[in-house]
């Protein structure tokens, strides 16, 4: 749930219930300030009544106050029985039943005991209080629209840099050189966020650049050196007392120096695909490349004995041509390297879907970790780069690529639509 | 041939310098950039082999300077630096070849006699060993008048150890000759075998003699001798 749906919510509820708590003590407040009222008119009425029945010697009848209803009774005992309460009763002066306040009490005349009841009609009063109600209930409901609505806007524009920010993290992506944009802000935590995250993402991308910058310049220096020993290791070669041991060495060393090359070459080019350093697209005939990648490595699958299907349909895809050569080589490699001697290698392309299926070890990979640099299963030979760089090239060419073992294969799915 | 090699790391300038000349070339190496470019505007050469990075400037400058000579030197290229747009900055200011660090002595030696080859229009273009007769421009193979088809990485495997006859080529530096960056792709060069093998029948098919020796686990040498 949203902050802001959460903080709605939860003022929508304390105002509400604030409102009917102040409402409810406010009417009470009122209908005992009313009830006072009118029962001091009652006492005032009956104390009328035993001056007036004193001076006049017979009972008041007021005629012109609707409201007031003066009643008599005989009573056998009079005591002093006194009560203020809140009634119904049918106003024979209007024709109307209403609600009303009345007062009973014994009062002695002329050695008469008498039972005086006295209603008060609350209508005058009701009147008095809906307005007087109505009169604060209204101000207090706009006040509370205004107060939702403002609280609404105003909440959301506050927000607003925040939203800002938030999507701007979402979007991040190291690879892009995308700038992050500042905001503009009032509120201190907000700028504060927004200088933490400007300066975060500042340092990452520094670090990351600096990581590059330092791989490629690793892999430059380490060439010379490489290329340094590879022409001695040439010179000492054409030396003609070498004997059995020695060359042994040799081709040992060729070896070792033929994988620092290539660990060199892989990592220069993974910086060189996350630098876009490569040639802009051109429309490619995907089949055509299978074709002349299959004939390129015949002795590589010949050699060991493997099986080649081949299933083409006429495909072509915009991207740039040295990353897809490379993508294509480095599957095809892939295929033969991690191959079992006569095993199978099957390619095919169907709908934009190029599928590499080859035989190898009769277990899966890790799906998550195959396409990781330096990625190698036990008894692997290379240097664990090949799918890193086919996964970048992906990347970069918005290309689907997926991983699965259906024994006995191992395939790679690549999307290119 | 006279080859100039502008190399700053010294060892690699030795190695190429002892390799080249024991080719029978006449080798003279620098180490500076301003060196070069007097020794450039002193002396001709036939090839010049020039490292981009040098410490006192860059070799693209001293490719442009050896273009504004006007001279029909052959310059090969040996850099570290891989990038596509320096390969064709470099071929593009006139370079006729660039070679990426590390490579083979071997290597370099092909390709520098490529360039001489072609650079040599007068002359005989064709590459001569005893009876084998090669010609790099139709690129056919011919024993004692009779021609032998080959494939295409038979050929050039055939004209790389016939460039650089005599030497003992490791049979990483055959692969990478073919192969490129994808030589050590293969469990073993075993598939070099293969391919010495073809050539060795077909040549000697074809009345030639056999000039391939194995040194023992290491390589091949394509020798008279």
């Amino acid at each position: 749930m949203k902050l802001f749906t959460i903080y709605n919510r939860m003022l929508l509820v304390v105002l509400f219930g604030g409102f009917i708590t102040v409402g409810a003590f406010f009417y009470q407040a009122l209908t005992y300030i009313l009830n006072s009222t009118i029962d001091e008119g009652l006492n005032e009425e009956l104390m009328e009544v035993r001056e007036f029945m004193h001076s006049r010697n017979h009972a008041p009848a007021p005629k012109g106050d609707k409201n007031l209803i003066i009643t008599f009774e005989n009573i056998p005992n009079a005591t002093d029985y006194k009560e203020i309460k809140d009634t119904v009763f049918f106003n024979p002066k209007k024709r109307v039943t209403e609600s009303g306040r009345y007062l009973k009490a014994d009062i002695v005349f002329e050695g008469r005991p008498l039972r005086v009841l006295i209603i008060n009609s609350k209508l005058p009063q009701q009147k008095q209080f809906q307005l007087i109600f109505f009169a604060i209930l209204i101000p207090v409901l706009i006040l509370f629209a205004v107060l939702i609505y403002i609280n609404h806007y105003i909440l959301k524009k506050m927000w607003q840099p925040f939203r800002h920010i938030l999507s701007q993290i979402k979007t991040f992506n190291l690879n892009k050189e995308s700038k992050y944009i500042s905001v503009n802000s009032s509120v201190d935590e907000f700028t504060e966020l927004d200088e933490s995250v400007s300066a975060m993402i500042t340092k990452i991308r520094e670090d990351f650049r600096e990581i590059k910058l330092f791989t490629e310049n690793a892999s430059h220096e380490m060439m010379t050196p490489i290329a340094v020993i590879n022409s001695k290791l040439d010179n000492i070669l054409q030396s003609n007392t070498l004997r059995e041991e020695d060359s042994q060495s040799l081709q040992d060393l060729y070896m070792a120096i033929s994988k620092l090359n290539k660990i060199s070459h892989s990592l220069l080019l993974l910086v060189k695909i996350e630098h876009d350093l490569l040639t802009g697209p051109e429309e490619l005939s995907v089949n055509e490349m299978i074709l002349q990648k299959a004939d390129y490595f015949r002795e590589l699958i010949s050699e060991r004995h493997l099986h080649l299907t081949i299933k083409t349909a006429n495909t072509t895809v915009k991207t740039s041509r040295y990353l897809f050569d490379i993508l294509l080589n480095n599957l095809f490699s892939n295929a033969i390297r991690h191959n079992i001697d006569s095993g199978k290698i099957n390619v095919s392309l169907k709908d934009g879907e190029l599928i590499f299926e080859n035989t190898g070890q009769l277990s899966p990979l890790q799906e998550d970790k195959v396409f990781e640099r330096f990625y190698k299963t036990a008894g692997s030979e290379g240097i664990g780069l090949g799918l890193a760089i086919i996964k970048q090239i992906c990347n970069k060419q918005n290309f689907d690529l997926k991983y699965e073992y259906r024994a006995p294969f191992h395939s790679f799915i690549i999307n290119l639509n | 041939m006279k080859i100039l090699i502008v190399e700053d790391e010294v060892s690699l300038l030795k190695s190429i310098k002892d390799y080249l000349t024991h080719e029978g070339n006449i080798c003279e190496s620098v180490s500076r950039f301003e060196t070069a470019r007097q020794k450039l505007s002193l002396y001709d050469y036939d090839c010049v082999v020039l490292d981009l990075m040098l410490p006192d400037g860059e070799g693209m400058q001293l490719l442009k300077y050896i273009k504004s000579l006007h001279k029909t030197y052959g310059v090969v290229i040996i850099s570290a630096r891989n990038a596509l747009e320096d390969k064709i900055t470099g071929l593009n200011l006139g370079a006729d070849d660039y070679l990426v660090k590390p490579f083979h002595m071997s290597e370099l030696n092909a390709r520098i006699a490529a360039i001489i080859r072609r650079k040599d229009h007068n002359s005989n273009t064709q590459i001569i060993f005893n009876e084998i007769t090669i010609d790099p421009l139709a690129k056919t193979v011919t024993v004692n008048d009779t021609e032998v088809y080959f494939t295409r990485k038979e050929y050039n495997l055939l004209v790389y150890f016939v460039v650089n006859r005599g030497k003992v080529i490791s049979k990483n530096a055959a692969a990478e000759h073919i192969w490129g960056d994808d030589a050590d792709m293969a469990n073993s060069f075993d598939f070099i075998y293969t391919h010495i093998k073809n050539i060795r029948k077909k040549l000697q098919e074809a009345g030639s003699k056999d000039y391939f020796h194995s040194v023992y686990g290491v390589g091949y040498r394509f020798t008279a001798e």
